[in-house]
């Protein structure tokens, strides 16, 4: 252990940072009562409560991250398992590809499904070809294109995060049950699921988290008509220059994000009891 | 192999090539000889990579990105590194109470962060728009250096530096060659993670630019924003070049699933 002094100084710059700039600009953002230009966090409060975009966009982000994280699920879920299951070498490079679309920022990912949802876009192109429409299909500008956009975005998230709950749970324990007579999918639902639902947990608050505050994607597919919370604050902090609104949404985005953070720890808590 | 479901392989199967496959059509555009989006491509040519690689936007911007990626995993490190070091050699209460304090710049929304950094540093404070990305930046990647060095100095052998010191090693010289060294793998791991993060941020780059000052990804968006043409694919395929090369020098550098395979590391790109 060492002196509390060495600690100190050590600590002290990172603190002084991370106080100065994000405790404080935060703070400030969010809570000060003072009576500036956006009139304190009364004024926030009161913006709330008369702006029905805000309660609009809110229900809609809300919808769009919890069909994302439904989504995300259903594909992640299996990919993370075929990966924890397959033998070692097959296990870096299946990860390794599911992981590289981390790598590309979410402009260039997203600016893929214009390519593919627009007017002239490839998925029109091969509907009309195929004779399954008679003219140009326009999926661009809809939730369901936000939706589907996020959830390329943010799969990967729950492919590594449950890759890594199955790889915790030890393969014997699945033989015993299915040799104490339970068939594949009870020993998968009664042993496996609850064992690796911690981390599958995590990956689902990720993806949620992610999918309220995603901004790339829901500007560029759902466009003007859809606003979600980020593209709200977006129109009213960068181009409205309306403070108050603006931080009545950022007070409204951080709330979700912390309320999904929270139950999703209550429920990770009654998952594994102690 | 007991249980392989061969529906739940097909979905798994269904869902790589879901991630992967969306990303081959851009390439195709980018190679167009036409002006706008469309499919089929009408003719081959490289004439858009030409395009882009003289777009002086994008040129100005990516030096402001690269610039900032350098600087601001300069700093997270310089500053996270002895907190990681802080924190691993104090007791648990510290540990618990600290360290979720440097977990926080994750948990708030990264365009709230902005939102608060373009109010009181470039508003109120009138500092400039690359100083207050450099200190978004900074306090974006903190939580990365904190944890994934933290992690590393974790998995060290506390007798290696109590060994170096009763063989008469002053600290300084204990922490230059037994504790930095222990530390090196996590210490690339974070770097390499902080410049992907940094590079690739939007939300919270996003209110904090001024003139002749944007990030590459932000100044694409507004060009993808105002204009449909093939510009931006080719940008975009050049960028999924470098991110190949990234993988494969990570690959050789440090593990490739080490470094982006993390959960504490998953939180970085929106």
């Amino acid at each position: 252990m060492w002196h509390t002094r060495t600690t100190r100084l050590l600590l002290a710059p990172g603190l002084a940072v991370l106080a100065l700039a994000f405790l404080y600009p935060v703070a400030a953002a969010l809570l000060a009562p003072s009576p500036d230009a956006d009139g304190g966090l009364a004024g926030r409060l009161g913006a709330l409560a008369a702006d029905d975009h805000i309660w609009r966009a809110t229900a809609r982000t809300v919808r769009i991250a919890a069909l994302t994280t439904g989504l995300c699920l259903l594909l992640g879920l299996p990919l993370g398992r075929l990966i924890a299951r397959s033998p070692a070498r097959r296990q870096a490079l299946l990860l390794a590809l599911a992981l590289f679309p981390l790598l590309l920022s979410t402009v260039v990912r997203t600016y893929a499904w214009l390519v593919i949802l627009g007017r002239t876009g490839l998925m029109s192109t091969v509907l009309t070809g195929l004779g399954l429409s008679d003219r140009p299909t326009q999926l661009l500008y809809t939730e369901t294109a936000v939706v589907i956009g996020l959830t390329q975005l943010f799969t990967p998230l729950v492919v590594v995060t449950s890759y890594g709950a199955f790889s915790q749970v030890h393969p014997d324990l699945e033989a015993a049950a299915r040799g104490l007579g339970a068939s594949a999918g009870a020993a998968f639902r009664r042993i496996v699921l609850p064992l690796a639902l911690p981390g599958i947990l995590v990956g689902a608050t990720l993806v949620f988290a992610g999918a309220v505050t995603a901004f790339t994607t829901p500007l560029l597919l759902g466009g003007a008509r859809t606003p979600t919370l980020a593209t709200l604050l977006y129109t009213y902090a960068g181009v409205s220059v309306d403070w108050r609104s603006a931080g009545a949404v950022a007070l409204v985005m951080t709330g979700v994000v912390l309320a999904a953070a929270a139950l999703a720890a209550r429920a990770s808590a009654k998952a594994v009891p102690s | 192999m007991s249980g392989r479901h061969p529906l739940l392989t097909g979905i798994a199967l269904v869902a790589l090539a879901f991630l992967l496959g969306p990303i081959l059509p851009v390439i195709g555009i980018a190679l167009t000889a036409g002006d706008t989006i469309e499919f089929p491509p009408r003719g081959l040519s490289p004439r858009w990579f030409a395009e882009a690689v003289a777009h002086e936007p994008f040129l100005a911007a990516l030096r402001t990105s690269v610039l900032l990626a350098a600087a601001g995993t300069a700093l997270a490190l310089l500053l996270g590194l002895p907190v990681a070091l802080a924190l691993t050699r104090s007791g648990a209460r510290l540990r618990a109470g600290v360290g979720t304090l440097f977990t926080l710049p994750v948990i708030v929304p990264e365009l709230v962060l902005g939102y608060a950094l373009f109010q009181t540093l470039m508003v109120d404070l009138r500092v400039d728009a690359f100083g207050a990305l450099l200190a978004g930046h900074t306090v974006l990647l903190l939580p990365y250096a904190v944890r994934v060095t933290g992690a590393a100095l974790a998995r060290a052998d506390p007798s290696l530096e109590e060994a170096a010191r009763g063989l008469g090693a002053t600290g300084w010289t204990t922490f230059t060659r037994v504790t930095l060294p222990v530390a090196r793998p996590g210490i690339v791991a974070a770097a390499v993670l902080s410049v992907v993060t940094s590079f690739n941020n939007v939300p919270l780059s996003l209110l904090l630019n001024g003139p002749g000052t944007t990030t590459l990804p932000v100044e694409m968006l507004h060009h993808v924003e105002f204009a449909f043409d093939p510009l931006v694919a080719a940008a975009c395929t050049l960028l999924l070049a470098l991110a190949v090369a990234v993988t494969l020098v990570t690959e050789r550098l440090a593990g490739f699933t080490h470094v982006f395979g993390r959960q504490e590391a998953t939180r970085w790109n929106r």
